[in-house]
């Protein structure tokens, strides 16, 4: 899962990322408005935490636009603005949840995991297919009740299979969303991380599509 | 009424009119009065006097006539005030000829007595009394024969009673006296009419004032007189300027506040990452911290309400975006949101206080919701002490509920009853303050729908 972190103020910026990178998910930041659109804009994030009170562009019409520009992706708005007309303004410019600061770093862990959930249309905090369970609060799995000790790229992975179960995801796509933007983008490298998933998990939970893809098969399907 | 007043100034300045003037006026009409009647008598006894010299010296004897009585009946009369005598003035061998008012006295003749001649008419004057004590006005003309130019002199007098005229100058002096006073009267009734009159707009100055010191209104407006146009201009520029302070502190308290609320989140963040006694102590003190901003936010935000009154809020309008955002960040719970409410619903009061007692009161029912939650607002059947309506807005959800203890240990400041639910526990708290500060309240009970039930109880518009 890819985050963008847009916060001006460079610790809390540096506390955002620390925090959501320890969570498993690829992390980029921004510290203006003009940068953080731009990023927003042409990147494919799952879930954008953005600041209101920005340099160069506020946060209430960096969303506008981004909505505008048909980004369906969740957004979390961080404000110091904790009156409802301020809330409420920013949930009509296209926000999913807002956080007064300041705020508890957990709280906002959970209110990214249920965003990223509910954008994946799941929502219960496990996710599960056949016998393997992501446990989304905890960021553990399991294989039949026995925890899958997995590093961090490959839980990545497979937590972005498992939210988008069912549905064949691109080589591409997995680059996407799984590396922040500074990294080395080789898609090789996801073959070799699914080779090691396999390894760890039943091997057929992880269907390759040929010429299109990875795909994780639905619960229905598992049986 | 006060000895510093405008009111006392002018009532003063227009006795002083009143007192000096009238009586001055009055003198001078009774002087110019007197000095007519005086001078109409006078014409009279001329006349008089005028007459009986040609009557009696109109004749070829060497003796004037005794003229006729046709001028003056009363000369027929004794003692009637109106005499005539004719006496020779250097003959005494002439019979002296008399009215028959006049009897047997005689008129004491001016010439005799050296009073000079009217230069003009060669007529002499005389104030003295007649035989019968009372006091008369006297003319005399010194005459000759008509045909004897060089012959003896005659004394003509005439005499008339000035004790008439003295009472006609007497009574019309009583009389104007009086018409005076009843003027002087009128006129200080009226002058105390007309500086109340006059002062009136001071009045409702006064009262505009009244009303901008009890919030009732925040400028002085409605026609003033043009004296107190500049007055009313700078006036309403102190308010405005006086506003434009208290908006610049309110909004730097603000962005003050606002303004920490970044550095403690990093504090805060920074303190959890760093476990040990130094960690506690920061995270401890950041939340005080964080209680003090939160709390002078409020401040300010309810000190930016006092002094407006009267502010109308339709209940719909604020609802219905609430209700949105609201289903919106409780998307993936799958929240729904009933809301009842009439479309002409309306709150005495601020919009964002409403929208605040709302937001969070709505804000707890999702977050504890397994899914429902309604709104409900209807006309209070309750009328206040002061007969005015009040509105009833129920909020309802499915959750857990609390108990009856819970319920009545509610609404304390920084309490929170489940410490697993993120949050400040500062929702319910800010909506009884603000709740109360509108003279209503906030009761909680069980939901029919499984929950908590909260009834906010307002006063409509």
């Amino acid at each position: 899962m890819r985050v963008l972190v847009v916060e001006d103020d460079t610790d809390l910026n540096r506390q955002l990322v620390g925090a959501l990178s320890d969570a498993g998910y690829a992390v980029d930041s921004a510290l203006d408005g003009e940068e953080g659109y731009y990023l927003g804009d042409t990147e494919p994030y799952d879930l954008i935490i953005l600041d209101i009170g920005l340099p160069k562009m506020d946060g209430i019409s960096i969303l506008e636009q981004w909505r505008r520009s048909d980004k369906k992706m969740p957004v979390i708005i961080l404000t110091a603005r904790d009156r409802w007309s301020d809330k409420v303004q920013g949930i009509d410019a296209g926000a999913d949840d807002y956080l007064a600061k300041p705020f508890h770093m957990e709280e906002l862990l959970a209110r990214a995991r249920a965003q990223l959930r509910r954008a994946a249309g799941h929502a219960k905090s496990e996710i599960e297919c056949g016998s393997v369970r992501l446990d989304t609060n905890s960021a553990r799995v399991t294989c039949d009740g026995e925890p899958i000790k997995l590093t961090s790229h490959e839980f990545r992975l497979l937590a972005y299979l498992m939210h988008h179960r069912g549905r064949v995801v691109s080589r591409t796509e997995l680059v996407e969303h799984l590396y922040d933007q500074d990294f080395d983008r080789d898609s090789n490298t996801i073959e070799v991380f699914i080779g090691r998933l396999r390894k760890k998990i039943p091997a057929d939970i992880i269907e390759t599509v040929r010429g299109l893809g990875y795909r994780i098969i639905a619960e229905d399907d598992a049986t | 009424m006060r000895l510093d007043s405008i009111a006392f100034r002018l009532i003063v300045a227009s006795m002083a009119w009143v007192f000096l003037v009238l009586p001055l006026a009055g003198f001078l009409i009774y002087a110019l009065y007197r000095t007519d009647v005086q001078k109409s008598f006078d014409a009279q006894l001329e006349k008089l006097v005028t007459a009986l010299t040609i009557d009696s010296m109109q004749t070829v004897d060497q003796v004037p006539v005794a003229p006729t009585n046709r001028y003056e009946p009363l000369f027929e009369v004794t003692h009637s005030g109106w005499y005539w005598q004719i006496a020779p003035v250097d003959k005494q061998q002439v019979v002296t000829l008399r009215s028959a008012s006049l009897a047997t006295a005689t008129l004491p003749s001016p010439f005799e007595l050296r009073y000079p001649a009217d230069p003009e008419t060669n007529m002499r004057w005389r104030d003295d009394t007649g035989p019968d004590g009372k006091p008369v006005r006297i003319v005399e003309v010194i005459g000759r024969l008509q045909h004897a130019e060089e012959g003896p002199r005659f004394s003509i007098v005439v005499a008339g009673p000035s004790e008439w005229l003295e009472y006609s100058v007497a009574t019309f002096r009583n009389r104007l006296a009086l018409a005076l006073t009843v003027a002087g009267a009128a006129l200080l009734v009226l002058m105390v009419l007309q500086v109340r009159f006059g002062l009136a707009p001071l009045q409702r100055v006064e009262e505009a004032l009244a009303e901008i010191r009890s919030g009732k209104a925040n400028r002085l407006d409605g026609a003033v007189p043009a004296e107190i146009e500049p007055m009313r201009e700078e006036l309403n520029a102190l308010i405005q300027s006086n506003e434009d302070i208290i908006e610049r502190a309110r909004t730097q308290v603000g962005n003050l506040a606002h303004g920490l609320k970044t550095p403690l989140a990093v504090i805060t963040n920074e303190a959890r990452e760093s476990p040990g006694p130094l960690g506690e102590k920061v995270i401890e003190q950041s939340k005080i911290m964080t209680d003090q901003v939160q709390h002078y936010l409020e401040r300010a935000r309810m000190a930016a309400r006092v002094g407006v009154i009267g502010r109308v809020t339709p209940v719909r309008e604020v609802i219905e975006p609430l209700a949105r955002a609201l289903e919106k960040i409780n998307a993936s719970k799958g929240v729904k949101i009933d809301v009842t409410c009439p479309t002409d619903a309306a709150f005495q009061g601020e919009k964002q206080d409403l929208e605040e007692m709302l937001g969070n009161l709505l804000d707890n029912a999702c977050k504890w919701s397994s899914g429902r939650v309604t709104l409900e607002v209807k006309p209070s059947p309750l009328m206040s002490s002061t007969g005015r309506k009040r509105l009833k807005i129920i909020v309802s959800d499915d959750g857990p509920g609390l108990t009856k203890e819970q319920r009545s240990r509610i609404g304390r400041r920084g309490l929170r009853l489940d410490e697993t639910k993120p949050g400040t526990g500062l929702g319910l708290s800010i909506v009884i303050d603000l709740a109360q500060s509108y003279r209503g309240n906030l009761t909680l009970d069980a939901a029919e729908i499984g929950g908590l039930k909260a009834i906010l109880d307002l006063p409509a518009a």
